[in-house]
């Protein structure tokens, strides 16, 4: 039990080498196997760390725990080692039928596992930093797998762009070390304000804070996440914006939140307004987009706005709200990712004007679709729900601040009316895959997100050691809320969304260069600069 | 040596970054600014008159091992990064007929 967090990266890892060595199909089914010793082996530590802390450290190599490699699991990392597990068996439920030949393809996201776990527990800001690199590379095969024109340039876009970001991370680690002499990051949470140059610590801020907010898209640096997100496969979009993203925003909660909490920088109103505007620009491309999955990876974008806004916050039920909704977000994005795969393979097309009658003909699929669609634009009863209200406890009497909520929330649920216009119409004969694992991987996620909207008390207690029950959900304000939400979202949709204006078009068809999005990239340090040492 | 050399050095990728519109010319300036960033690291560790560090050498005066160590990993991250984006490069070239990010992301769209 001792080495259990080594396995956690080491049991994906030998997999994945075995199916690639093997090429036989029965090799294959080994991702099942390690899947199933994961999720032992993770409930196996759970209950010895509870008679058992020390467990939560280990150290590598018998040195001196200052300068030594080791990994260390707290609550936030043990949540998203369960979220991991969880999404990867059922992504690799989804894609199993249809790439069981392709074992390089299988290689690469079984390998892709184990680095992610590894980000998750490692306590040493380098190491930190290796997995982000070896991350970036893995995503960047898995984006241009199809070996189509677009999946090369969304690549290369992706890895271009996620490096130059990685970079400048690294140079904040250099900082950090030179004033330090550590890079151990439970050292650093200690010693944070213990340093003799006050200014190259707050530049090292601004490093590492630039490095990861490209990483997790946000405001001005999204501008790789939908292009990556359009073209790869459906399996990996859901992988993409279900776990890959909310890998920088744990970074971003352990080394903002975490290791600098000290030094007081005092920055979560400026991560405040950063989320919102995140939000709100992603809700606004996602309204004008005609393509089902630009639709979805936009929403990606504005949903990590939400969570910025419920990490970022001082309060602890809205921390609380931001890390549930990372994994909410995690469980409905992936059932809508998924379902919109099947309707894009059904129909053969992307065009959400063009797709027709899904209902009808593929009624299971679409009554997932619901789900998910309930569950992100928040309805009660559903998982959206929960984090949203909690996310909202923070500023529930700052007018400002509910104003920017609700224009996202509308928002929101203005381009799910949309999304959902593929429901209706007449039986359309479609293609379908006979592949009871797709949908019964779909299954479990919608199952998921009503259970969690449900029976959140347990849930929140287990989890987060948290008692949720400020959120009600039979409260009647909400439901109001909510159907007020719906009734503007028609209007909107009606008589602006629909009728296609100008503005709309354009806002549609921006694109950015690869140069202005570096620009971008300079502006927003030199922004976050301007706001750390001249406030 | 002066660690404003390094951050020039560094500074010439990201400008380079900004304003080159050939795809090949943003691969060499990630490895430029990724020269830079070990070179800033690297001088960190070392002082004039420091020896090689080696385990046993304990009274001597040696240089900080750890940036070196660290560095040669990412120097190892480096190439990888450089070699899978010359090959993104060389696909992208025989699907657009062009490594120019004007062609290639206007391309098909």
């Amino acid at each position: 039990m001792f080495l259990a967090p080594v396995l956690f990266v080491f049991i994906p890892i030998i997999a994945s080498l075995v199916v690639y060595l093997f090429k036989h199909k029965l090799a294959s089914y080994i991702l099942f196997a390690a899947q199933i010793a994961l999720f032992v082996l993770f409930a196996l530590y759970i209950q010895a760390l509870e008679t058992n802390p020390e467990l939560s450290l280990i150290v590598f190599g018998g040195w001196d725990e200052m300068f030594a490699i080791s990994f260390y699991n707290d609550r936030l990392s043990l949540i998203f080692i369960g979220l991991t597990i969880f999404m990867w068996t059922i992504l690799m439920m989804y894609t199993f039928k249809t790439n069981q030949r392709e074992n390089k393809f299988l290689f690469f996201l079984m390998f892709l596992q184990g680095i992610f776990l590894g980000l998750i527990q490692t306590n040493d800001l380098f190491n930190l930093f290796v997995f982000l690199e070896l991350m970036t590379v893995l995503i960047t095969i898995l984006i241009s797998y199809k070996k189509t024109g677009p999946s090369f340039r969304a690549g290369i876009y992706y890895l271009l762009l996620n490096t130059v970001g990685a970079m400048f991370f690294l140079i904040g680690i250099i900082m950090i070390y030179y004033v330090y002499g550590t890079i151990n990051i439970q050292y650093l949470i200690q010693n944070i304000d213990l340093h003799s140059d006050e200014n190259l610590i707050k530049l090292a801020f601004v490093m590492m804070m630039s490095g990861i907010s490209i990483k997790a898209a946000f405001f001005p640096l999204f501008t790789w996440l939908p292009k990556a997100h359009g073209v790869a496969q459906t399996s990996i979009s859901a992988l993409l914006s279900g776990l890959a993203v909310k890998g920088a925003l744990y970074m971003f909660i352990r080394i903002y939140l975490e290791m600098f909490s000290k030094a007081n920088y005092n920055m979560s109103e400026f991560f405040f307004y950063l989320g919102a505007t995140t939000a709100i620009v992603g809700v606004t491309f996602a309204l004008t987009q005609k393509d089902l999955k630009q639709v979805l990876a936009y929403h990606t974008v504005s949903q990590i706005g939400i969570m910025v806004m419920g990490v970022s916050s001082v309060s602890d039920l809205s921390y609380v709200g931001g890390l549930m909704h990372i994994m909410n977000h995690a469980l409905f994005k992936s059932l809508l990712f998924l379902g919109a795969g099947l309707v894009i393979y059904g129909y053969q097309t992307k065009k959400i004007y063009e797709i027709r009658g899904v209902f009808k003909s593929m009624p299971w699929t679409s009554i997932l679709l619901i789900i998910g669609m309930l569950s992100i634009s928040g309805a009660p009863l559903f998982n959206g729900f929960v984090s949203k209200t909690l996310v909202k406890y923070d500023f529930k009497g700052d007018l400002l601040k509910m104003v920017l909520f609700t224009i996202i929330n509308i928002g929101t649920v203005t381009s799910f009316i949309k999304f959902s216009q593929i429901l209706y119409g007449p039986k359309v004969d479609v293609m379908k895959r006979k592949d009871a694992l797709q949908i019964l991987s779909m299954t479990i996620l919608g199952i998921g997100c009503i259970a969690i909207g449900i029976f959140y008390i347990p849930f929140g207690e287990f989890v987060f050691g948290k008692d949720l029950s400020y959120v009600k959900i039979f409260d009647i304000r909400q439901w109001i809320d909510y159907i007020t939400y719906v009734m503007a979202g028609m209007i909107l949709y009606r008589y602006v969304i629909q009728r296609d204006f100008k503005p709309l078009r354009l806002i549609r068809e921006w694109t950015i260069t690869f140069e202005n999005a570096n620009y971008m990239f300079i502006l927003y340090m030199v922004f976050i600069s301007f706001f750390m040492f001249f406030r | 040596m002066n660690p404003i050399l390094s951050f020039i050095v560094i500074l010439i990728g990201v400008y380079g970054l900004a304003t080159s519109k050939n795809i090949i010319k943003s691969v060499f300036c990630v490895t430029i600014i990724e020269a830079g960033t070990i070179l800033l690291f690297l001088n960190f560790g070392v002082y004039e008159g420091g020896l090689i560090p080696i385990l046993n050498a304990i009274g001597i005066e040696i240089v900080d091992p750890l940036p070196q160590a660290l560095m040669i990993t990412t120097i190892v991250i480096g190439s990888t990064i450089t070699s899978l984006a010359l090959m993104l490069c060389i696909k992208i070239f025989h699907h657009y007929g062009s490594i120019e990010w004007k062609v290639v992301l206007k391309g098909d769209k």
